[in-house]
């Protein structure tokens, strides 16, 4: 169904009061995603694969990360074009976080006397890389949708001022 | 709009205590009839059972003739406003006022189109992102009043909305009232204990004591011709004054004093001769003159007005009279009163005495 100009000029005039509510949850979900990734990534049976460095700053990066995602959702709520950037940054990282951990763990393997163990099944690297990839998928669409957004009340705001004139 | 109609309203509590006994009104379409009365008078009890939250006993509630007594309140297309605002404080107040509307999934655009104009009508355009918190008393007042609005219902339905404001914030709110109200042309019913608010926003008054309605009329018909003793007493600030007199040939006689009675009074009086019967006399309806002698035991000047309070004579019979202008009675001081205007009351039942009336 097409809008009309007036609908289209109310839907306009309703961001002036009515947050960013859709990025906002976008980057919750993103939140929420990526704790269900760290959560995962860390199950196995062989204990010792993991213990390097890696872990460490595996570690203090999520807690960046949330805390980045989280001030990220509640700027972009409030229609502030900035966290347009910061999301898209942490989106990106998420994409490049599966060959960090992920990707290698899949492919590493542990040779127990005569037994060679894969360090990730097939189902648990599914799981960690689907939630790292929507992850990043919500939090660029999230900073996308809030630049049009914020471009879109910019423009509103002027044309108001405009008027007022 | 739309017009109201109570008849033979009764509310009767599940421990047996009645609250509202036989209340019948007759609400016309853009009325604003104001419901008075002390605390405990089943004031509210009758708004809420207007508004669906009590169960109406006995009797019938109609909305534009349609017989509503068993309507859900949210059936029922009233809005009501409360004394403590009922406002969401994590929401904005462009939220609290769309809550009701987004919760009826209407299109968003018309409800930013209504809570827009409500916002306009109630000066409150510069405060919509902000949240209750961050408003004083009468704008939250107002945002609840903006909340029905938006709804555009039939009936406005008040619950003693301007208790929690301060006496200022008070008067200023109940002009935005009463300008809503002629803007809107909406049909409203509205509580209060306080008399003042009742005389200045009503098209009608309903006087309530224990349940009961006293009186029914124009703020001025229940000022100047009280049905009984009770809304004699109630209406009018300083109360009116209350004195045991004897009806004796042409005049009355009470403790400690006498007053004359003119030729229409005598007429009202016909069949109490030599009976007791209750003068009431409101305190600007004295002036100074011969007819009282009274001991000035305070005096209070109001600047156009002065309150002077005392006791006839020595016999401890109470005088509250309110004099044009600034005096300067000192206490102990003898001041002399005329009545100009009396009521009478029937001293067995309480009710007024109208002669033929």
């Amino acid at each position: 169904m097409s809008m009309s100009n007036e609908d289209r000029l109310i839907k306009r005039d309703r961001m002036r009061y009515i947050k960013n509510k859709s990025s906002a949850n976008l980057a919750y979900l993103a939140i929420l995603l990526d704790v269900i990734y760290f959560v995962s990534i860390y199950q196995s049976d062989v204990e010792t694969w993991y213990y390097r460095w890696i872990i460490g700053i595996s570690i203090v990066y999520n807690l960046i990360f949330m805390l980045a995602a989280f001030l990220s959702s509640e700027g972009v709520k409030n229609y502030q074009k900035n966290y347009t950037f910061v999301e898209l940054a942490l989106g990106v990282i998420q994409f490049v976080r599966i060959f960090i951990l992920p990707v290698p763990a899949y492919n590493a393997t542990l040779t127990v006397g005569d037994v060679t163990i894969q360090i990730m099944h097939s189902a648990q690297f599914t799981l960690c890389v689907v939630c790292l990839i929507a992850s990043g998928v919500c939090l660029i669409v999230s900073g996308v949708i809030n630049y049009i957004k914020c471009n879109e009340l910019a423009a509103h705001m002027k044309s108001l001022e405009n008027q007022n004139a | 709009m739309a017009t109201l109609s109570l008849q033979h309203i009764d509310k009767i509590y599940d421990n047996n205590v009645q609250a509202v006994f036989d209340f019948n009104l007759d609400v016309k379409d853009g009325e604003l009839i104001v419901l008075v009365g002390p605390s405990g008078c089943g004031k509210s009890t009758t708004l809420r059972m207007v508004a669906g939250l009590e169960d109406i006993s006995n009797g019938h509630l109609f909305l534009d003739g349609k017989d509503i007594t068993q309507t859900p309140a949210k059936d029922r297309d009233m809005a009501m406003v409360f004394q403590s605002y009922a406002l969401y404080g994590h929401m904005t107040i462009y939220e609290n006022m769309a809550f009701s509307l987004t919760l009826r999934k209407e299109d968003p655009n018309v409800i930013h189109k209504k809570v827009l104009a409500a916002a306009e009508i109630l000066g409150l355009t510069s405060q919509l992102n902000k949240k209750p918190a961050q408003l004083s008393g009468g704008q939250r007042q107002r945002v609840a009043m903006g909340r029905s609005i938006v709804r555009n219902p039939k009936v406005f339905l008040f619950d003693e909305p301007l208790s929690n404001l301060d006496a200022k914030l008070r008067g200023a709110t109940r002009r935005e009232i009463l300008l809503l109200h002629k803007r809107l042309q909406a049909t409203m019913l509205y509580v209060t204990h306080d008399q003042t608010e009742a005389l200045t926003l009503a098209d009608r008054i309903v006087c309530m004591s224990m349940g009961h309605v006293q009186q029914v009329g124009t703020p001025l018909e229940l000022y100047d011709s009280p049905n009984n003793v009770f809304v004699a007493s109630f209406i009018g600030l300083p109360p009116m004054n209350f004195y045991d007199v004897k009806v004796v040939g042409g005049e009355l006689q009470g403790n400690g004093f006498k007053a004359v009675l003119t030729p229409e009074e005598k007429a009202v009086l016909a069949g109490y001769e030599g009976k007791e019967i209750t003068l009431g006399v409101r305190p600007e309806n004295f002036t100074e003159g011969s007819d009282i002698k009274v001991t000035v035991t305070n005096n209070e000047n109001l600047g156009m007005n002065t309150l002077v309070y005392g006791s006839v004579g020595n016999t401890g019979v109470k005088v509250t009279a309110k004099l044009k202008g600034w005096k300067n009675y000192k206490v102990g001081d003898t001041a002399s009163f005329s009545i100009t205007r009396k009521h009478f009351f029937d001293k067995e039942t309480t009710n007024a005495i109208r002669g033929g009336k």
